[in-house]
């Protein structure tokens, strides 16, 4: 048998290993394309030896901000000994590097903006193709996991003393479903010029995404399945195939997010034209706008909200559901 | 079978739009019960007010090109526009014609762009 504990430190060490790597890829991307650009933005030839140095300190300083909150933490946890709280810890910290990835970037883009050196483009191309979640659905995939949730449903005879587990996993896999709807119905517009290199580009990351999230739905059917055969204790065995799975993921997800990062340097940056006047609009992180067609609008210092989309307030609703269902267990 | 709009150009962007649909009509791009995207859809991929693509469908509608149906999108009806009046767009050809004339395009060159622009 495993002490839970201890597979919680192993993971914890492995978590590190992996963000070690991910730490090196972000601190290396606002030079990706060169010394001419500044993450997507074309700048100036002398711009790093300017304003553009102190832009990629203060970004290399946000970079270090998951550390700041994980340290402290962590060496709570060991002291106070409850070690497997450190994997909660580490599912915090996924989704707080993630979100203080994309913050940062944006901010050091728009910093970045009034340097640039080209204006935004005049002319926009976009797909006539109809775009629905059914286009991208794998319906092999959509019948296996229907099938093996039904399976793990009926398996298990007596739902009553543990119907909140199944509850909330089941509630987990309908937001990402969700999740995939909006990634599909997210806006891509391209320029005229190198328009085929950037619809490529835009296609292969919505698919990367969608498969992303196909796999994290394939995980929590899984652990209907665990749910639903009632397992006994972790043994050494389960551990080490746990291990053995997340590392196979890591290299798979490198794999294809190297490939992408290849692809996206054939297409050339350019900023889009603001039909819309979104910096006029969208002041404040929530905003009303019933005729903007867009679920984020980008305002002169942010993103803002339009609680006038429906998708704005259909995750509202599911994350009220969410905490609806945390009260109820 | 993809759509272009342009800030540089003088026309609105809802005429740019049904322009540029009628034009992937007429080039055969867009045959007959294709279906089109939503107003949404292409809305939020230009980045556009929806009353702009929602008056591009209806004037494409009121054309006979497209068909609107609520609930199921639009779909392409007919590679023909409704009945208009030869006159008109005859004048319309001719104002054309003069404004290359007056640009100081040739005859020739007139003739070319036309055989070009049909094909």
């Amino acid at each position: 048998m495993m002490d839970p504990g201890r597979a919680a430190v192993i993971f914890y060490a492995l978590f590190w290993a992996i963000r070690i790597n991910g730490c090196v890829r972000r601190g290396r991307q606002p030079l990706l394309r060169g010394p001419e650009w500044f993450f997507n933005v074309r700048v100036p030839a002398d711009f790093y030896a300017g304003a553009g140095k102190t832009l990629l300190r203060w970004y290399w300083m946000r970079m270090m901000i998951p550390f700041a909150v994980d340290i402290p933490i962590a060496l709570w946890i060991i002291v106070s000994h409850h070690l497997v709280w450190l994997n909660w810890l580490a599912l915090g910290l996924s989704a707080l590097i993630h979100l203080n990835h994309v913050v940062s970037v944006d901010l050091a883009e728009r910093q970045a903006r009034p340097f640039a050196v080209e204006q935004p483009v005049a002319s926009v191309m976009v797909s006539l193709a109809p775009r629905r979640l059914r286009h991208y659905a794998n319906w092999r995939v959509e019948f296996v996991l229907v099938l093996i949730t039904a399976c793990a449903l009926i398996w298990r005879h007596d739902l009553r003393p543990s119907w909140k587990v199944a509850a909330i996993l089941l509630y987990l896999h309908v937001g990402l479903v969700y999740l995939k709807h909006l990634i599909v119905a997210w806006r891509m517009p391209v320029p005229r010029e190198q328009a085929t290199e950037h619809m490529a580009v835009q296609e292969a990351k919505r698919k990367y995404y969608l498969a992303t999230i196909d796999w994290y739905r394939a995980a929590l059917t899984a652990q209907l399945v665990v749910w639903s055969v009632h397992v006994g204790p972790l043994t050494t065995v389960d551990f080490a195939t746990w291990v053995l799975i997340s590392l196979i993921a890591s290299v798979i997800v490198e794999i294809k997010r190297k490939q992408l990062a290849r692809l996206s340097l054939r297409a050339r940056p350019v900023t889009m034209p603001d039909l819309l006047r979104q910096a006029e609009i969208a002041r404040w992180p929530v905003c009303y706008q019933p005729s903007a067609p867009l679920l984020m609008l980008k305002g002169a210092r942010g993103y803002s909200i339009n609680l006038a989309n429906t998708c704005a307030i259909i995750g509202l609703a599911y994350m009220a559901g969410f905490v609806v269902l945390g009260h109820a267990l | 079978m993809l759509l272009t709009i342009d800030t540089d150009d003088p026309r609105p962007i809802y005429s740019q739009v049904a322009d540029g649909i009628k034009e992937l009509i007429a080039r055969g791009k867009l045959a007959e019960g294709a279906p089109l995207p939503p107003v949404r859809q292409v809305a939020a991929d230009l980045g556009v007010n929806l009353n702009t693509i929602a008056a591009a469908y209806r004037a494409l509608q009121d054309d006979g090109l497209i068909v609107i149906k609520h609930g199921s999108g639009a779909v392409v009806a007919s590679r023909t526009a409704t009945e208009r009046n030869p006159d008109e767009l005859l004048r319309q050809l001719r104002a054309a014609l003069t404004e290359l004339v007056l640009a100081g395009f040739s005859t020739r060159k007139i003739l070319g762009i036309v055989a070009r622009e049909l094909k």
